[in-house]
């Protein structure tokens, strides 16, 4: 019995780290992936890419909504080490400008309330007044508009124009 | 040698159940992709931590499969159901109509999914209800492969297996996201009949 003892505890070991590992790295690791993603349908870094009106056909990522338009930005603060400044138009319906770190969370939210929006975004352990501090280097910004219709589309689309996202 | 290998066969089994059981814990195993969470309203289910950094690992990882970008619960709360009010799983062979009345947020939307968590693949561009389309007393749709004769509401299941549907309240009232059993009361999906076929 005691020679089973070493591999038995060594199993035990491997299996609580694994564990852990997988748990606490996937969030990062499918964040990445969906970078990665985003990357290769042409959202820039440091730009807004507006993906296109949601339907079965051109949507990218799970559980997005059709009656919403998405425009993402890449963001890689040890590319831009004086931060980024984003900018959301107006809309005058529902809109949101929202930040997402590596881990996936979701550390800022502004809602549009019909008023244009501007957010500076700086390096983790940075600082600067007026400015958002990044908990990671890496992650993606999200504008959501809601636009259930093709005419709200439409003019989603010509406003978009002016949404920004660029390094300082 | 032989006790090397007993050593490494110990050590892969090892690793074989602590990725199995976090690959199953965290719902990402291939089978077990449902949005989920621990807070039911009216058989509805939500984890208003999403998006948080509260939320525990097994949900933040559950999360970044299911519903990556998914936003803080101060700005939008989500909940999904796999079955209907008589707990039948959702199935693209039946008929179903959901009602319900207003909503305590600026706006919400009901949407329909396939099980790999994406819009399932059809051109009827009726994959969701929403409160544009609902105004302010009680509504109701159908969900249904084909559009209902009547010209009522509709979602539609075509081509959609074993869906579900996910719930979406944007800018939640005050209180909601601390009682949301006390003050939503969330749609009921009732089904209504099926065809027993498959397509």
């Amino acid at each position: 019995m005691k020679k089973w003892l070493g591999p038995i505890a060594l199993c035990s070991v491997l299996a609580v780290i694994t564990h852990a590992a997988i748990v606490y790295y996937a969030p990062s690791f499918i964040m990445a992936r969906a970078m990665t993603m985003l990357e290769k349908r042409d959202t820039p870094l440091h730009g807004f890419s507006r993906v296109p009106r949601m339907t079965p056909q051109t949507q990218s990522v799970v559980r997005a909504s059709p009656d919403l338009t998405y425009a993402a930005c890449r963001f890689d603060l040890a590319q831009a080490p004086n931060g980024i400044r984003v900018t959301m138009a107006a809309y005058d319906s529902y809109s949101s400008l929202s930040f997402f770190d590596a881990r996936t969370n979701n550390f800022l939210t502004v809602r549009g309330d019909g008023e244009q929006r501007q957010v500076t975004l700086l390096p983790p352990h940075a600082s600067g007044a007026g400015a958002i501090v990044a908990p990671s280097d890496t992650g993606i910004i999200l504008i959501r508009r809601l636009a259930p219709t093709d005419d709200a589309y439409a003019k989603v689309v010509e406003l978009a124009a002016n949404d920004s996202c660029e390094a300082l | 040698m032989k006790r090397i290998l007993t050593y490494l066969l110990f050590a892969v089994i090892g690793i074989g159940i602590g990725g199995y059981s976090a690959l199953s814990m965290a719902g990402l195993l291939p089978d077990n992709q449902r949005m989920g969470g621990s807070v039911e309203v009216d058989g509805w289910f939500g984890n208003l931590d999403t998006g948080s950094e509260d939320a525990s690992p097994y949900f933040r990882a559950r999360l970044a499969r299911t519903g990556l970008l998914a936003l803080a619960n101060s700005e939008a709360i989500y909940f999904s159901r796999v079955m209907d009010d008589s707990g039948q799983p959702f199935t693209e062979n039946c008929t179903y109509r959901i009602s319900g009345g207003p909503m305590p947020a600026g706006w919400w939307s009901v949407t329909l999914y396939n099980a790999d968590n994406f819009l399932p693949d059809n051109t009827d561009g009726a994959l969701s209800f929403d409160a544009t389309k609902a105004g302010d007393g009680p509504w109701q749709a159908v969900i249904a492969r084909q559009m209902p004769a009547d010209d009522a509401n509709w979602i539609s299941s075509k081509a959609s297996g074993n869906f579900d549907l996910t719930f979406r309240l944007y800018v939640p009232d005050e209180g909601v996201v601390d009682k949301p059993a006390k003050y939503i009361t969330a749609p009921s999906v009732e089904r209504l009949n099926c065809t027993g076929e498959t397509p």
